[in-house]
């Protein structure tokens, strides 16, 4: 009975002790996460106007887009994401300002993508400006919407 | 005068010349009937006028269809008399000559009247007056009054009439009165040649300051007396040269060429009023509007400025003027110039005033619209500006257009800078994908949109388009 009494007195004082270790150890590795953050720069690795987004991959990449396909997508991914942050769609038929999509960005690699459902009147170039949650550019997609 | 300034000098060369025309009209056919006609064909002219500015429009009718018709008559009923006038006389004579009438002077009919009685030894005396009055001096005389002629004075001489005893006496071109009794000259030392007739001439040109011209009956000697002297005729040109002395004429005809000139003068002054008073009636008197739009041209403006706004490009000009003037006048003759040497960057506004507009003479401006226009300027500077092809069209079925190349990637252009600040992507002229297949090069132009804006000098003004079409994934 002692000795079952000793055993559990010395498990806990070993939990107690692991715990302040544990405690101890976080802010520790937290620092460290922080300088990685700085060492680490939000890069994208792909950007491509499609067709279709299908299970996170972009379908038939391309320049030109029928009006009748009824719509187009611009995927954008992310290797490394430091952390968690924004970036932006900003599309543009010809120099006019059509929508600017928000998009959120999780680490440590993200793909996310925007898309425009095209009427008749969207024919013509356009442009997508992808930029970061400062909205430095990062990359300028042209395509244009014809027959 | 204010009129004046709408003179251009095409309009004096036209009055000029149409009075040129009707002179020469009158000059040719002034001893015709040809003439008279059109004299009363130009009175109807101008009664037809008044008849239209008054509204008559019966009358007006009328005297239109009448000239019309008279117009016609003339050229039948006169065409011998026009055709003489026009054939017998050669160009020279028909554009400038001044046909000369031989018509005889006093002097010319008094030395051949009087060659004439001295051949057939009729005794005769001519009294030419001078300034003094012979009234209180002769006695008798029957007033004449008729038109000196050769004929007239070897009647009058002749031995069978009642007063060829008499003297004449001659004023100006007529015969003022015959049978007149002259004073005797009371000289005792007249040579025994000379007869009573002598004697009388003598008695008078002792008295007066008229001269007299004897012509003896026996020896049919000629003799000319004044002041108190008598002298022998010897030759026509002395007699002439006497008679013309006395007459105070020094050339010959020049009365009658006087009086031509003076006629002519005066035909040549009417023409030329008639003439202008056509000229106003028809270019002034009707008075016609026009509108005519005029592009703006901007002048000395700064080489480092641009228009890259304009409110706009050409203005509206309502302008009168005379029918025949609004009717002549082409658009080049106008110009509307805005003067930029004093615009700034940005927006500027300038009214149009007559100082911008240069117009033919005799258009007058009466409105323009708008008069005022604004300009907006702006400074010139180079930008690069990333390419964008325009596509249109459609591919064919089951191809994708997956990648391209463009080169150049971004060009440099010249421009106002408040356009270019708001250009960020140039774009292609339209370019077609049907045809497009598989890998392949094309070119495509710019399309430099506003005008205004210009490739910098180096920079491609055409792109090379690298294209991959690959078929659709299934």
């Amino acid at each position: 009975m002692s000795i079952r009494y000793n055993l559990l007195i010395f498990l806990f004082v070993l939990l107690c002790a692991n715990l302040v270790f544990a405690l101890r150890a976080f802010p520790q590795n937290n620092q460290l996460s922080k300088s990685d953050v700085t060492a680490k720069k939000l890069r994208m690795d792909r950007a491509v106007m499609c067709e279709e987004i299908k299970d996170f991959t972009p379908q038939n990449p391309a320049v030109v887009f029928s009006i009748k396909i009824g719509k187009v997508s611009c995927f954008t991914s992310f290797d490394p994401v430091p952390e968690k942050t924004v970036i932006y769609h900003k599309w543009f038929h010809r120099d006019d300002p059509s929508t600017e999509k928000r998009l959120t960005l999780q680490p440590p690699r993200w793909g996310t993508y925007s898309s425009i459902q095209l009427r008749e009147t969207d024919k013509g170039p356009w442009r997508v400006e992808i930029s970061d949650q400062k909205g430095n550019l990062l990359r300028i997609l042209r395509f244009s919407i014809t027959d | 005068m204010p009129f004046l300034e709408f003179i251009r000098w095409q309009d004096v060369i036209d009055i000029l010349l149409n009075s040129y025309i009707l002179f020469r009209l009158y000059v040719l056919f002034r001893e015709t009937y040809v003439f008279r006609v059109l004299t009363g064909i130009a009175l109807l002219w101008i009664f037809q006028r008044i008849a239209v500015f008054l509204g008559l429009i019966l009358t007006s009718w009328v005297m239109q269809g009448i000239l019309a018709v008279v117009a016609l008559i003339i050229i039948i009923v006169f065409r011998n008399e026009i055709r003489s006038v026009l054939q017998a006389k050669n160009l020279r004579a028909i554009l400038w000559g001044f046909p000369q009438k031989s018509v005889p002077t006093t002097i010319q009919i008094i030395v051949e009247s009087v060659n004439a009685l001295s051949k057939r030894h009729i005794g005769a005396l001519i009294v030419l007056p001078a300034k003094e009055n012979l009234e209180e001096v002769v006695q008798s005389g029957i007033p004449l009054r008729g038109l000196i002629s050769k004929e007239m004075i070897s009647s009058i001489f002749w031995g069978d009439n009642p007063v060829h005893d008499g003297a004449i006496i001659i004023e100006e071109d007529r015969i003022a009165k015959v049978g007149v009794i002259l004073p005797l000259s009371y000289k005792s030392d007249l040579p025994s040649r000379y007869g009573t007739r002598h004697r009388a001439a003598l008695g008078l040109s002792e008295t007066t300051d008229a001269l007299i011209v004897v012509v003896s009956e026996e020896t049919g000697k000629v003799v000319v007396a004044k002041d108190s002297k008598i002298t022998d005729i010897r030759g026509n040109e002395m007699f002439t040269k006497i008679l013309q002395e006395h007459m105070g004429i020094h050339e010959e005809e020049d009365v009658y060429h006087q009086k031509e000139k003076f006629k002519m003068s005066i035909a040549a002054i009417i023409s030329v009023f008639f003439i202008t008073g056509i000229w106003f009636s028809f270019a002034k008197g009707l008075e016609t509007l026009i509108t005519l739009e005029i592009p703006v041209e901007y002048t000395n403006r700064n080489p480092g400025f641009e228009i890259v706004d304009a409110s706009v490009n050409a203005v509206r000009l309502h302008l009168g003027g005379s029918g025949a003037l609004i009717k002549s006048i082409q658009p080049e003759q106008i110009q509307v110039k805005l003067d930029l040497g004093k615009a700034v960057i940005g927006r500027n506004i300038f009214s149009i005033t007559q100082d911008s507009i240069t117009l033919p003479p005799g258009i007058i401006l009466r409105k323009v619209i708008p008069s005022v226009i604004e300009v907006t300027l702006d400074e010139t500077i180079k930008k690069e500006i990333p390419l964008q092809i325009d596509w249109i069209g459609e591919l064919p079925e089951g191809l994708i257009l997956s990648e391209i190349e463009i080169d150049p990637e971004k060009i440099e252009i010249i421009g106002g800078k408040r356009i270019l600040e708001n250009i960020s992507t140039l774009y292609t002229e339209k370019v077609h994908l049907d045809n497009l297949k598989g890998t392949g090069i094309i070119w495509a132009n710019l399309a430099l949109t506003p005008a205004a804006l210009k490739i910098a000098p180096g920079s491609k003004d055409k792109v090379r388009i690298m294209y991959v079409v690959k078929p659709r994934p299934k």
